[in-house]
Parts: structure tokens; sequence; C-alpha cells
């Protein structure tokens, strides 16, 4: 009975006891501005979460020391687990708990698109970096504003430049059967055969496959492929392109095939695929290696506090709160005034590129579309096609 | 009997409490909590009864979750058919699925059955994801609308909307299932699943058909797991087939294992536990699922048979006579 006793003891101390760590709490300033972080902690994607929370720290960080127009930033994070149900409890307990003046999150498009609904019955805005799909701003949601290009954006100005830059005519589509995997394919579909290319087949494959040596198979005996946009992952991403190259489809493996990705890869894929990834090229929304003097202060400085260089989604979270401090600076101080704010912005520059909203608030600004194509010492060249 | 331990005490009690909750928790996170509360009870009694008392090990339960799920979602927004009657037609679809695997089901036992009904499970997964021209696939479907109101003659109509409402209507119907699950186990079908589960061959040899019998159970739980399902997809307004993988069925045995497996309180006391507990755990922020695991791990270490068994040492406890003093 007296080991149940310590158990029980132990669980209630654990849960009632323990401090709140998940709050970056700033001051107990009267003028703080309250921001929600909903990200997947836990979960096959808490990978995310991990890397938005470095980028957000950093930004506190530095938004702290002296406040915006006599503000300063408190953050409290939820794991919305990258899913509908999990993220719906984490906003609604975000929403009563913490009441937030804005919001920021999902990773993932299938819950960016359950917590919607909540934040705008709220009238809290929510500012979206990681979600792609193109249902997040197309039906247009006053609450909901997204900084990255939608899957559409991308799509079509990678066929595009597939077509014309590189000039190819035949293409092998590989995607993950997601929400995300599926809208990319289809965009890149449309835009590529409306150019006049020809699609030679539509491969998806879901998140629990591990061995793609029969799909690099079959993609070689398609016969002359040009370019095989894939859209995946980074752990399936490796392992599809290190499959390519020992069929001998892609350059990396002797092959004619340039494998085509978009914002799904870290920085870093290249030195994990080796010599596979030669003459891979993706979009990424953050290049380390951009000149601008604000990316080369956010490198510094992300390297002086984690020892490591930033990736596009410790870039992206930097970028958020970044954008939302720009917007403290134009007067918001609460949910409906951040809210316009965010609507009226112009121009605003943050490391991944600028920001600018249409009347959907999606950001329009093309510059956040960085071509890189891997090197033969597997490092990055920017090919400066936006 | 004294009235505290009567049945029908309790489940007087359990009806106020029901009824006072959503007065306690006023706010729309913890209402959300007790509505996900409401659906994880379905799931672990419906799973208690095929599992606790006709004993078999059923792994497919997410299954049939999905199942009522996506056919209730599927008939409202494709067919345009009345939500009740979508419920009606999800639970009875959920029912027949229960009933097809248990066809073949019913042939297996222990391991095999469990690796049988994980089968069904992953099959059904991937239907729900690759049958993209039905279901949506991994695209999902949003903007599912919660059941229509509910108009009492002379009074205000009844709007699902309201979570509170929603509440009462999901732990309505919870306590509904409860109620005649209870007096099917206290019935002599009850005792001819339990003669099943602990020696089939004795109860064959008794003129029991266990094959039927089995059926019965696992359609029955099926169907129940089917209308957790239907109130899932009108309640977060959104369905995705990974909110049905296998790991759910998982969920769901731990559920009835937690609280205390062949009893019909036990899952009800798991399904609460389990889905109150992380949540609760959210104030310790990274900790939070390790604190979990722990606990749960504990809870089956010390307390094999679960909550209920748990509560009944204590109470054994509480009632042992005082030790009588040794003279010196």
């Amino acid at each position: 009975m007296t080991k149940w006793l310590y158990c029980a003891l132990l669980m209630v101390a654990s849960i009632f006891g323990a401090p709140a760590v998940s709050t970056t709490s700033a001051f107990a300033a009267d003028k703080t501005i309250k921001i929600g972080a909903l990200f997947p902690i836990s979960g096959p994607g808490s990978y995310f979460g991990t890397q938005d929370k470095q980028g957000v720290e950093l930004a506190l960080e530095q938004l702290n020391k002296a406040g915006v127009n006599g503000y300063k930033f408190e953050v409290k994070y939820e794991d919305s687990a990258c899913s509908p149900l999990p993220a719906t409890q984490a906003t609604k307990r975000l929403i009563e708990q913490f009441k937030p003046d804005v919001a920021i999150g999902e990773e993932c498009s299938d819950a960016t698109l359950a917590i919607m609904p909540i934040m705008a019955r709220a009238k809290i805005p929510l500012l979206n970096a990681g979600s792609s799909s193109i249902k997040i701003t197309e039906p247009g949601n006053p609450w909901t504003f997204r900084i990255m290009p939608n899957e559409v954006m991308q799509g079509i100005d990678i066929a595009n430049n597939a077509y014309k830059r590189l000039n190819a005519r035949t293409a092998v589509i590989l995607h993950e059967n997601t929400n995300a995997g599926i809208g990319n394919a289809k965009v890149f579909a449309d835009t590529f055969t409306k150019d006049g290319g020809k699609i030679l087949a539509d491969i998806g494959f879901g998140r629990d496959v591990n061995d793609f040596t029969s799909i690099a198979t079959r993609v070689a005996g398609l016969g002359q492929i040009d370019v095989i946009p894939t859209y995946t992952l980074e752990g399936q991403g490796l392992k599809i392109t290190q499959a390519l190259a020992q069929a001998g489809v892609v350059k990396g493996g002797g092959g004619h095939a340039i494998q085509l990705g978009t914002i799904w890869l870290p920085f870093g894929f290249e030195q994990k695929a080796g010599k596979a990834a030669l003459g891979y090229i993706r979009i990424v929304q953050f290049d380390p290696t951009d000149q601008r003097e604000v990316v080369r202060k956010f490198v510094d400085a992300f390297k002086a506090k984690y020892n490591q260089s930033p990736t596009h989604l410790n870039a992206h979270a930097y970028d958020q709160i970044m954008l939302i401090a720009d917007v403290v600076k134009r007067g918001g101080k609460d949910a409906q005034s951040i809210r316009d704010g965010l609507a009226a912005t112009k121009n605003f520059v943050g490391v991944t590129g600028s920001v600018e909203f249409d009347k959907h608030n999606q950001n329009v600004k093309m510059d956040t579309v960085h071509y890189m194509e891997t090197k033969p010492d597997l490092s990055w060249t920017a090919l400066k096609w936006n | 009997m004294s009235i505290v331990t009567s049945r029908r005490f309790w489940l007087v009690v359990a009806a106020i409490v029901i009824g006072l909750l959503p007065a306690i928790f006023t706010d729309s996170y913890w209402r959300t909590n007790l509505i996900v509360c409401a659906i994880n009870v379905l799931l672990a009694i419906g799973l208690d009864f095929v599992l606790g008392y006709a004993g078999q090990l059923n792994l497919g339960q997410s299954a049939f979750y999905g199942i009522g799920a996506y056919a209730s979602t599927l008939l409202i927004t494709q067919v345009g058919v009345p939500f009740w009657v979508a419920f009606v037609a999800g639970v009875l679809l959920a029912g027949v699925a229960g009933v097809f695997l248990s066809v073949f089901a019913v042939r297996l036992r222990g391991h095999y059955l469990a690796i049988a009904s994980l089968g069904f499970a992953v099959i059904t997964y991937q239907v729900l994801l690759n049958w993209i021209s039905l279901t949506q696939g991994p695209l999902g479907i949003y903007g599912i609308a919660p059941p229509p109101p509910f108009a009492i003659p002379g009074l205000p109509p009844i709007e699902f909307s309201n979570l509170a409402s929603l509440f009462y209507l999901t732990a309505g119907f919870a306590f509904l299932v409860y109620l005649l699950l209870d007096q099917l186990v206290r019935s002599p079908v009850g005792e001819t699943l339990t003669a099943i589960r602990e020696d089939e061959v004795s109860a064959a040899s008794l003129g029991v058909n266990g094959q039927k019998w089995k059926v019965f159970a696992f359609a029955v739980s099926s169907a129940v797991a089917g209308a957790g399902g239907c109130f899932y997809a009108s309640f977060v307004g959104t369905l995705v087939p990974d909110a049905f993988f296998i790991t759910e069925s998982f969920s769901i045995l731990a559920m009835v294992i937690v609280g205390g497996m062949g009893t019909l309180i036990g899952p009800v006391l798991g399904a609460i536990l389990l889905t109150v507990l992380p949540e609760l755990l959210r104030g310790i922020g990274d900790l939070r699922l390790i604190v979990y695991g722990v606990s749960v791990t504990l809870v089956v270490l010390f307390m094999p048979g679960g909550l209920v068994q748990a509560a009944r040492l204590v109470a054994a406890r509480v009632r042992r006579p005082a030790k009588v003093g040794r003279d010196p």
C-alpha cells in the first residue's frame, strides 16, 4: 500500500507541483503582447516544433531587450501534434487559459485547417508559415494569414521553370499520399502539361514506405525523363534520391534526370544524401548563404546562441515573431489591431523573404522562393530564378 | 444491501454528475475535453464488451470507429441524408463490418485473432487513405457541421454547435449504451459470453454456439465504436484517415486495461483518466508525455486489474474490521 501511496503522490506532484515550463514568460510588464504558439511538439512531426521553438526564442531574446513601442512579448507553447483533434484541444486551451493576442502555427495542413475556424470564432489572428495546402487561404478567412508561398504558387513556378529554363519536356512525379503531397503534385502536373510537357507517371506512396527500390526500378523503365519533381519529407526523400541514383536515373547516379523539390527538405539534405543529390534543384524557404544584412545578422545570432546553422523552420518561426513585432511597431496592441496590421503589411523584410498579403491573406511575394542546385562538393548554388 | 452499494444509486449519481459537468466546467477547452471523454467512453465500453466479456482480443476497433465516422459524414455531405439517418446508417455499417470481420475471426483465438483484427484495421485505414474519389483520402473532409438543432415544442431549439448541448448528447448516448450493455452482461447473454471467454469447449458441451455469440459480440462492439465515430466527425468538423490509424486501437485497448477489463465501469474510468491526464499534464510542458507514459506503466505494473481492482482493494481495506489487540 505504501508504494501505491508514493506513486499517487508522485503523480499528483508531477501534475500540480511542476513549473509550467511551456511558457516563455517575458516579464510582469503591464504592456505585453501574448503570442500563442501551436506547434507539433510530440509525435512524428515533433522536429517541426523543436526547430520552431529555437527560432521563436531567438526572436524573443532580441525583441525583449528593449521592447517594441513599449510592449514586451510573451509566448505560450502548446503541443498541437500535427493532428486535428489534439490541435483542436490545444487551441481551445490556449484561447481559454492564455488568451493570446495573436497565434502562430500549426505546421501540418490538416491541423491548421482544423484550428482555423476556432481562431476565427475567437477573433484571434493566426499567422501560419508551414502549411502549404491551398485550402488554408483560398476560401478567404479574415483571421488566418500565411507567409510562405502556397502549393499553387510553388507548383506553378517550379513547373514553369522546369519547362522554360531547364527545357524539360518529360516528368515523373513522386509524392507522398498526403494533403500537401497530392496538392503539390497536381499543380505541377497541370502546369507542366499546359506548358506542353508530358507526365510519364504520377506515383504516390504512403509515409510507411521505407524501401524505394521498386519505385526507382519502375521509374528507370519509363524512358527518357527530364525532371522528377518529388514531394516528401526528409526521411523518405533521402531514400528516394539514393534509390534513383542507384537505378541510374538521376544525375547523381550518372543518369539524365534532374530531381526537383519544394520546401519539404531542410538545409543539410545534400550532406546526408551524398553524391546521389548531385544536380538536385529545389525551392528552399531560407537560404543561409544569402548575403542580405538581415540574413547575415540572423545566421550569426543563431550560431552564437545554438552553435549550429539555422534551418528554414528556424527562419520561418523567427520571421513570424518579427512580423508580429513589426505590426506592433505600426500600432498593433490587441487581436483586432494586430489582424488589421497584418492585413496592411507592405514589404516587410524577413530572413526568408518579404511579406505582403493579398485579399485572402496569402503572402504574394515570390522572393520567398529560393532555387538551389546541389554542386559536386554537395554545397548549394543559388540559381537566382526569382 | 445499503443504498450506497446499490447499482441504481450509482447510476443516478452518474446521471446527476453528467448533468452538472457543463455547469462546473464552463470554458470551451474543458467542455471539449468532456466531449472527447464521452466519445472515448463509447469506444472503450464497446471494446470491453467483445474483449472483457467474450474474451476476443480485437485490435480492429479503430477501423469500426473510422467506418462510422466516414459513412455518416459521406452520407450527409455527398448524398444529403439527414444527420440522424446517417448516424443510424453509420452505426449499422460499422456493425456489419464487425460481423464481416467476425465471420473469419471466430475461427481464430488469442494472438492469431489479434493479428487478424489488426490486419483489418490496416486494410480499412489504407482504404480510407487511398480511395480518394470517395473519402478524399489525405486531402481530408473539412467543415463538417454539428448535428442539426433539436426542437422541442414550446421550448427554444437545442443547438448542438453549443458545446454543452453536444456534451449532453454524446454523454447521454454513452450513458444509454452503458445501461444497455450493463443489462446485457447481467442477462444470460452476459453469462454465455463469459462462459465462452473462460472455456469455449466446456461452453459448447453445454450447448452454447460459441461462433454465433462471438459474431454477436463483434457486431455490438463495432456498432458502438461506429457511433463514437459519427460523434467524432460532427464534433471535430474535420476528417482525415490518420485519426483512425491503428495506434488508435491501442489507445482504446489501454483505456480498457487501465480501467479494468471485464467490468463495464472500469473502461469508463480508464477512458476518462487517459483522456484527462494528458490534458492536465500540459502544464508541465515537454515532460508531459514522459509522465503520462510512466503513470500508465505504473498502473499496469501495480494494478493489473486496473482502477477497478485498486478501488476494490481500497474498499476492502476500509471495510476490514480493526485488529483486536493481543493480551499482554
